[in-house]
């Protein structure tokens, strides 16, 4: 016989059973627009499945990558511009987070100002720094020249020694404010007894920053990491419009090697590869935050 | 209530209905880069409407795309089925080979055969030869004219350079370039320099580093596509001068790895620059920039210098743009008759009037009057005699990728030797498909 406690178990049951249903649509959408490419690449950096079908898989594509240069090029630049950008994403972030947290008069409009470089699509940020970069008319050698800081101009964007911190400066400019966001939600969440517990004790400012601020951040800083590192990775419209990956393959990370690899030189079938090989990668940097979000799911 | 609403809904569907009858018209899509540009725009959109009204079976709609991106957007909508009927591609270097080895186009030798013979004698042979693909026509020439030497007249005088006498060698161009490097407004920082060229990795590159390559003897590769030839006394030659012209002689301005096309036409018209290599686009689009400058009186053309002592047959290349047809498209009848419609020799010769380029066609380029009557179209149609396309195979891109790559390189400071030799071998690696198991090229 069915009593009361079954009949409420069979309706929370029942209304699980409906939430997957408006769940749905966005399922179907997501596995359409990401699921579907995700797979097709796969495959398709194993055989070439838009020209022959499924022909016969081979390793071939990845044994190439082995053996190239450009490839392992790519990888060390890529490297380097994602631990640069992370690294200053995360200071940037941290400082103007930390400056918001406090209490002080016009903190709202601040806090709209600091957001606003991330409102600026990767492309037109890309323009508008490689404007300001150019040697002959940019903004900034024109302001070095007239201060008497330099005696020529300097070439931003094509000397290889400052094409890629040319480039890490405008990234770091339009990406910090995500990791602000979340680093200053982090701040607020932690419990204002701690700072006082500290004070009471006398601890100084610094001493508050490392013993209370940054162990209450640890998660925080480590969910701001994983993702920022996975987006940079990923990152292509600025440096695209910026450099194109030169000069000589100094800023071509594999996102932008994929790209002329597939688009410039139709090898689709190795540009598959290379981004298979980057997502994997990315996978394995991003599963402690997967692992993290699906406990709490 | 209830039957007006049914009256209104069935009234909404009949006219849905009989609007997408399209009264029997065939609708194609016309893509072309040149819309985008204005005085283009107004030329195209009048021979389409001519077209329309002498063809009142079709309706064409005109697809927007930008010069960049109009080889993805193509290759993207061909793979998925779809895509514009008409599409105007150039150069065609960039796309004919990957895009005819890939299938993209529709066959156009059954309906040339059915013109009848001679059909295609009004065409430039190299430009039928560049577009046949194993042995099958797959693109129709449209733009064909000549890179040149553009120079600004006003500069060479202020220099002390006669603006009648151009350079005619590599030699008397340094020379030249050298004497127009200079401060004009006397705050002690050179402002003008000699020449100014693409050095960023473009399309537009191979057109100002081939002519430069072809008038010092050299070559890309064997005439079997084998292997590459850059590894010759003139092929070496060629590319040390046009990076020294840089990194020794300074007569480039500062940022050359980073300059497009377009960058270096500003640079032009703002008179940073006295020289660069162009063709019959270059004024227009000078004019454009500073419409306030009497350019007419300005500017000067000239052949590509040659190297001293020489006069080799071959001393600059060509722009190739070209019409082709969808694989995709479901009236490749109709298709056929626009294409022929906007190469016809009467739209060939609107193309000159409106937009100042020189035709594919040699019923245009060699007898059109006012062609003839313009001293630029005439130099430019005349180097065409003088003029080699690179190979349009569909290895090409990559080839020039790295022929791009090792100048820049140059630029930057590496070792010329180790650039031009890494150049040599990627391509050599590139070009494996055309060489049976075990065949080796020379040692760089």
């Amino acid at each position: 016989m069915k009593g009361p406690r079954s009949e409420g178990t069979a309706k929370v049951i029942k209304n699980e059973r409906q939430g997957y249903w408006f769940v749905l649509p966005c399922f179907i959408l997501l596995v359409a627009v990401l699921g579907f490419p995700m797979v097709m690449a796969v495959l398709n950096s194993f055989t070439p499945i838009w020209t022959k079908g499924l022909s016969g898989f081979t390793l071939a594509y990845y044994q190439r990558l082995f053996h190239d240069d450009v490839f392992w090029n790519s990888i060390t630049r890529t490297i380097y511009f994602v631990g640069a950008t992370v690294g200053l994403h995360l200071l940037l972030g941290l400082a103007v987070a930390l400056a918001l947290n406090t209490a002080i008069r016009g903190r709202r409009f601040f806090r709209v100002m600091a957001i606003l470089p991330w409102t600026v699509p990767d492309v037109i940020a890309g323009l508008v720094w490689a404007w300001m970069f150019d040697p002959l008319s940019g903004i900034l050698n024109d302001v070095l020249l007239r201060l008497g800081l330099i005696a020529s101009p300097v070439e931003w964007l094509a000397n290889p020694a400052l094409v890629m911190p040319s480039v890490i400066l405008a990234d770091a400019w339009r990406g910090y404010p995500f990791v602000m966001l979340v680093l200053l939600a982090g701040l607020q969440a932690i419990p204002k007894d701690l700072y006082e517990a500290a004070k009471v004790d006398g601890a100084s400012a610094i001493q508050e920053f490392f013993h209370v601020t940054l162990p209450n951040l640890k998660g925080m800083i480590a969910i701001a990491t994983i993702l920022d590192i996975i987006w940079q990775a990923r990152r292509f419209g600025l440096i695209w419009v910026m450099t194109e990956g030169g000069p000589a393959r100094q800023t071509e990370i594999l996102s932008v090697l994929a790209y002329r690899q597939y688009f410039k030189f139709f090898n689709f079938e190795y540009a598959s590869a290379m981004s298979v090989a980057l997502a994997l990668v990315l996978l394995i940097i991003g599963l402690p935050y997967v692992r993290t979000v699906a406990r709490k799911v | 209530m209830k039957r007006r609403t049914i009256a209104v809904l069935l009234a909404l569907v009949t006219l849905f209905g009989v609007g997408s009858l399209g009264g029997g018209k065939v609708r194609l899509v016309f893509s072309n880069w040149h819309l985008v540009e204005p005085h283009w725009e107004k030329s195209l959109k009048e021979a389409i409407a001519q077209f329309m009204v002498e063809n009142p079976d079709i309706e064409v709609v005109l697809d927007y795309v930008s010069y960049a991106e109009k080889e993805t957007k193509y290759m993207t909508a061909i793979e998925a089925g779809v895509g514009p009927d008409v599409m105007h591609l150039g150069p065609a270097e960039v796309s004919f080979g990957l895009f005819a080895s890939r299938g993209y186009f529709y066959d156009l030798t059954p309906f040339i055969a059915a013109e009848g013979p001679g059909f295609l004698d009004a065409w430039y042979p190299a430009t039928v030869e560049a577009l046949t693909y194993k042995g099958r026509i797959y693109g129709l020439g449209a733009n064909y004219q000549a890179m040149v030497l553009m120079y600004n007249k006003r500069l060479f005088v202020e220099a002390g350079l006669d603006p009648d006498k151009p350079p005619t060698t590599w030699d008397e161009f340094l020379a030249y370039a050298k004497k127009l490097t200079r401060d004009r407004d006397g705050d002690g920082r050179i402002d003008t320099w000699g020449f100014g060229t693409v050095g960023r990795v473009d399309p537009g590159f191979q057109l100002r580093f081939t002519p430069v390559l072809f008038s010092h003897g050299g070559d890309y590769l064997t005439p079997d596509y084998k292997c590459s030839v850059l590894n010759s006394a003139a092929g070496k030659e060629a590319f040390r001068f046009f990076v020294e012209l840089f990194t020794v002689h300074g007569v480039i301005p500062p940022g050359v790895t980073d300059m497009s096309p377009g960058k270096v036409r500003e640079q032009f018209a703002a008179e940073k620059v006295a020289m660069i290599l162009t063709s019959a686009w270059g004024p227009p689009i000078i004019k454009s920039i500073r419409p306030d400058v009497a350019w007419d009186q300005i500017l000067g053309m000239a052949p590509v210098p040659v190297k001293a002592g020489t006069d080799p047959k071959i001393r600059t290349t060509a722009f190739l743009s070209y019409y082709a047809i969808n694989r995709n498209t479901k009236h490749a009848a109709e298709a056929w008759r626009l294409l022929k419609f906007v190469t016809s020799k009467a739209m060939q010769e609107k193309w000159f009037r409106d937009a100042n380029v020189l035709s594919a066609r040699r019923d245009v380029s060699e007898e059109y009057g006012p062609l003839l009557a313009d001293p630029y179209a005439k130099l430019i149609g005349a180097e065409l005699a003088r003029a080699k396309l690179v190979p349009l195979i569909p290895e090409w891109p990559q080839i020039i990728e790295a022929v791009n790559v090792a100048v820049q390189k140059g630029f930057i400071g590496e070792d010329l030797s180790k650039a031009w030799a890494e150049a040599y071998r990627r391509i050599n690696d590139v070009l494996a498909v055309y060489r049976a198991k075990g065949e080796a090229c020379p040692p760089y």
